[in-house]
């Protein structure tokens, strides 16, 4: 009920707690000796005592989640079930995943004690092969945007320097290359799935289906052609995260990975949290932090392994990142920064989530804390077919009910029993102009984030494209098509608003102009 | 570029871009959209049955005042059958709900419904302007919000309402999500996105705005030339808040749907069981009668502490047990009135056996 402009204050705000200042002595708390060189959450450390601190971290995040059972021993033997694959874009983070697992799991000099025996017991995970293989895998970008250069090169220098790693470099054009999908032992399809995105009115993505023609499109074409159809810059990033995480995650099912690293901290943790709930992410909130993938909906009978995504500097803040890679000599030569999406959800985020971590520190962690305590409200209904996470119910049907976006929806005439026309001759809902199989639609297989990523505009009135059809990425096409042959259709200070001047201008861009 | 023409009747000419949505539409169209997205909200939580008493928490500004028009409009076309209050609280702002109240009182006379304004002054003994003198401007919105949601239960059991209808809309729901998330407040977090709150009151309040955009709710009261007050409180909300509304306008800025997706977002995660099951039970404020989930409500600890003169410290639940012990005092003290439930005595939510 409130114009006071703070709407919640009839829940008594909790008020957040202030920056606070450091702790009393600028000594080391851990050795008590050596003066502080770095602050964290109002303790003050020393270089020396800060490096254990965050591999440390990194143990604890990681180690719960390398067997594949949890058995029954307290420290059992560090034994994945597969290979070990890991996630590298050049940045800060992914560089100090590098290093650090390097460090802890491959770095075969065991430390003998004066018995000739290894230090820490032959379970500790420098003693024992807890990955028989492990792969560094980087996903190109450059092709998306002009002006990016290609980094694949100057990324595989950085790789060389640990021997025990093997580095492969993917592509995003791969996304719609079909010898890309069948090197990583996806199935075959023939034809070439289109969806139709341009319709500025419909938010249904009919599918457009064709063979494979000789003159069939580059990849790099296909991408081009996806991107320019996207109706935001937020949709443009969020596109490019979801298939760096598909390519990645099916480079890593064909080395046979059991597990998937990733270099994300706590502060990129945060804001991809806040990221995604912003975009109608909520129902995966879960796989944010930390997800088990099962390659879905595709019908072959072996079972598909699990993959384990796990991001072990989840609690390491982005500055004790930067100092741990300055302190320990690492590498970091540093993401690009992709042009066309600094408008986008994602970066706006990332603006913000740092800005306030200057004044209130706690916040990464406490988004990252309250984010672990939320489950899913109900059970999924499958799995997105575009990124591959579990997918809620009736998510047509809501969207429907909240914003209504035509008046030929089936659920307005059943709720209205006088629905109340508000012009008399109410012409029949618009059909179509093109000629395609309305049978089959990409909408029910799209999670909500999916959906609203292909459909949702922006109020800055980007150009619509009218209704090219757009290739879909090569992981869609097997599923949809096995679907289609079982599944059926379906303000100014202290005034009364008598000048309506100042609310003409709160909406002024809304008005059209006549 | 020619005019176009309405995206949803392909008949009349458009007139506006839809905030939500982004379509282009016609005048007629908007409000049809408008207030049936309303009534969809209404009808699909079940909020009201033939008969019930209704309060409408009136504040004079743009949301409660298209509240109260939208709640006649569709109480007359769909025959819900209520029996519609206005329901004011005045907090004592010297320049702020003075003026206000004058617009409620002129939305009591167009729509013929009857207005009961409660003051914190009568409640409590205290106005915002008194507190804010006593303890300074830091602290004031968590006083006058926990006075306001008491107040407003108390002016609805005078009125015998079995309802209370408030302007929260889509934009302060999503921004809400977004503070307990960012603040941590997990058991807020679990309920901010709840259309309808029964259980820890003992009266019904829900926001049939819930997905309806603040521009649009500026947009209808526009075109139908409603008027309403738009001052900001003198003692304005904290820089923190303040810093979750500006991030809110950017994504919405950028893609005019995050309203809703985060609206979505909060719909679709649930806090874990084993989370719930450490949250704290309900029972009633030993002094005034009201729920409560520690001995004293909050607002017969806020107003013990203003009384005694320690009200800045009292926002702590350390300071708050450190006057517990400096106990017992309150026969000396100015209390509350006791409150007297509208419902029957036993209530399902009360926790059981205390
Ligand atoms: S801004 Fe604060 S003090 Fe002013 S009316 Fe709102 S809650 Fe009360
Ligand atoms: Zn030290
Ligand atoms: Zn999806
Ligand atoms: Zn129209
Ligand atoms: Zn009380």
């Amino acid at each position: 009920m409130s114009s006071c402009g703070n709407p919640d204050s009839s829940e008594a705000d909790a008020l957040m707690p202030r920056r606070l200042k450091y702790g009393r002595s600028r000594d080391c708390v851990r050795c008590r000796e050596k003066p502080g060189n770095i602050v964290i959450r109002h303790a003050v450390y020393c270089r020396d005592c800060f490096s254990p601190l965050v591999t440390l971290k990194f143990r604890k995040a990681l180690q719960p989640s390398i067997n594949a059972s949890a058995g029954t021993s307290k420290r059992p033997r560090l034994k994945a079930d597969g290979n070990l694959l890991m996630a590298f874009s050049g940045g800060l983070g992914s560089s100090l995943l590098l290093d650090i697992v390097h460090r802890i799991y491959f770095s075969n000099e065991s430390v003998l004690n004066e018995n000739e025996e290894p230090v820490g017991g032959k379970n500790h995970p420098r003693n024992a092969d807890v990955w028989p293989s492990a792969t560094v895998c980087y996903v190109e970008v450059c092709n998306a945007f002009p002006g990016m250069r290609d980094s694949t090169e100057e990324l595989r220098t950085v790789v060389s320097q640990y021997p025990c790693f093997e580095y492969v470099a993917t592509r995003i054009e791969d996304a719609f290359d079909r010898s890309w999908w069948l090197r990583v032992g996806g199935l075959p399809s023939f034809s070439q799935l289109s969806v139709d995105i341009g319709n500025p009115t419909s938010c249904d993505l009919s599918i457009i289906s064709a063979l494979f023609t000789p003159a069939e499109r580059s990849p790099t074409d296909c991408l081009l052609a996806y991107l320019s159809s996207l109706p935001t810059q937020t949709a443009i990033s969020t596109a490019i995260q979801t298939f760096i995480r598909i390519l990645t995650l099916y480079t890593a099912r064909s080395r046979g990975a059991s597990h998937l690293l990733l270099g994300t901290s706590l502060t990129s943790l945060s804001i991809s949290l806040i990221s995604s709930i912003s975009q109608g992410g909520g129902y995966t909130t879960r796989e944010e932090l930390q997800e088990e993938w099962t390659q879905s909906g595709i019908g072959s009978t072996e079972i598909a392994p699990t993959i384990r995504i796990v991001r072990p500097l989840r609690d390491v803040t982005m500055k004790e990142c930067a100092a741990y890679a300055r302190w320990n000599n690492i590498t970091v030569v540093g993401k690009q920064r992709v042009p066309a999406t600094t408008q986008g959800i994602h970066s706006l985020t990332k603006d913000f989530i740092v800005g306030l971590e200057k004044d209130y520190p706690s916040t990464v962690s406490t988004i990252a804390r309250t984010c672990a305590k939320l489950a899913p409200k109900d059970a999924p209904k499958g799995s997105c077919l575009l990124c591959q996470r579990p997918m809620q119910h009736d998510i047509q049907e809501w969207k429907n009910r909240i914003s209504i976006r035509s008046f030929g929806e089936a659920k307005l005439a059943s709720d209205l029993h006088t629905p109340p026309n508000p012009h008399n001759n109410m012409p029949p809902p618009p059909l179509s102009s093109q000629s395609i199989d309305q049978t089959l639609s990409l909408t029910p297989h799209l999670c909500y984030s999916c959906h609203t990523t292909l459909t949702s505009r922006s109020s800055r009135g980007l150009k619509s494209t009218g209704s090219l059809p757009v290739p879909l990425p090569v992981w869609v096409s097997p599923p949809l098509l096995d679907s289609a042959r079982v599944v059926n259709p379906d303000e100014d200070r202290g005034e009364v608003f008598q000048n309506r001047q100042p609310m003409r201008d709160a909406i002024a861009e809304y008005l059209l102009e006549s | 570029m020619a005019p176009a023409s309405c995206a949803l009747c392909q008949n009349a000419k458009a007139i506006l871009k839809r905030p939500k949505t982004g379509q282009q539409i016609c005048k007629e169209c908007f409000f049809y959209v408008f207030e049936t997205e309303v009534h969809h909200t209404i009808l699909e939580a079940q909020l009201f049955k033939p008969g019930d008493k209704v309060a409408i928490g009136a504040s004079g500004g743009k949301d409660s005042t298209v509240l109260a028009y939208v709640m006649k409009t569709l109480n007359d076309r769909y025959k819900y059958g209520l029996e519609l209050f206005l329901l004011s609280i005045d907090e004592g702002i010297t320049g702020y709900r003075d003026d206000s109240l004058e617009t409620v009182k002129r939305n009591q006379q167009q729509y013929d419904m009857p207005l009961k304004i409660l003051s914190y002054d009568e409640l409590y003994g205290w106005t915002m302007d008194a507190i804010v003198s006593r303890i300074g401007k830091k602290n004031n919105c968590t006083f006058c919000g926990v006075f306001r949601r008491q107040a407003l239960d108390r002016g609805a059991s005078t009125l015998n309402v079995d309802h209370i209808v408030t302007g929260h809309n889509a934009d302060d729901i999503a921004e809400t999500v977004l503070m307990n998330i960012m603040r941590g407040d997990i058991a807020r977090l679990g309920r901010c996105t709840v259309i309808c709150t029964q259980g820890e009151d003992t009266i019904k309040r829900s926001k049939p705005f819930k997905y309806a955009y603040e521009k649009e709710i500026v947009m209808y009261a526009y075109f139908k030339k409603l008027d309403y007050f738009s001052t900001e409180c003198i003692y304005s909300p904290d820089a923190y808040r303040g810093h979750a509304r500006a991030f809110l306008k950017d994504l919405e800025a950028a893609r005019p749907s995050a309203i809703i997706d985060i609206i979505h977002s909060g719909e679709a995660f649930e806090v874990k069981e084993e989370i719930k099951a450490t949250q704290k039970a309900q029972q009633t404020c030993m002094r005034c009668g009201y729920m409560s989930s520690n001995e004293l409500c909050k607002a017969c600890t806020l107003l013990e502490g203003l009384e005694r003169g320690m009200a800045n410290s009292v926002i702590t639940d350390r300071a708050r047990r450190k006057m517990d012990e400096l106990r017992p005092a309150p026969d000396i003290l100015r209390t509350i009135p006791q409150y007297r439930s509208p419902l029957p005595a036993v209530s399902v939510e009360v926790a059981p056996q205390s």
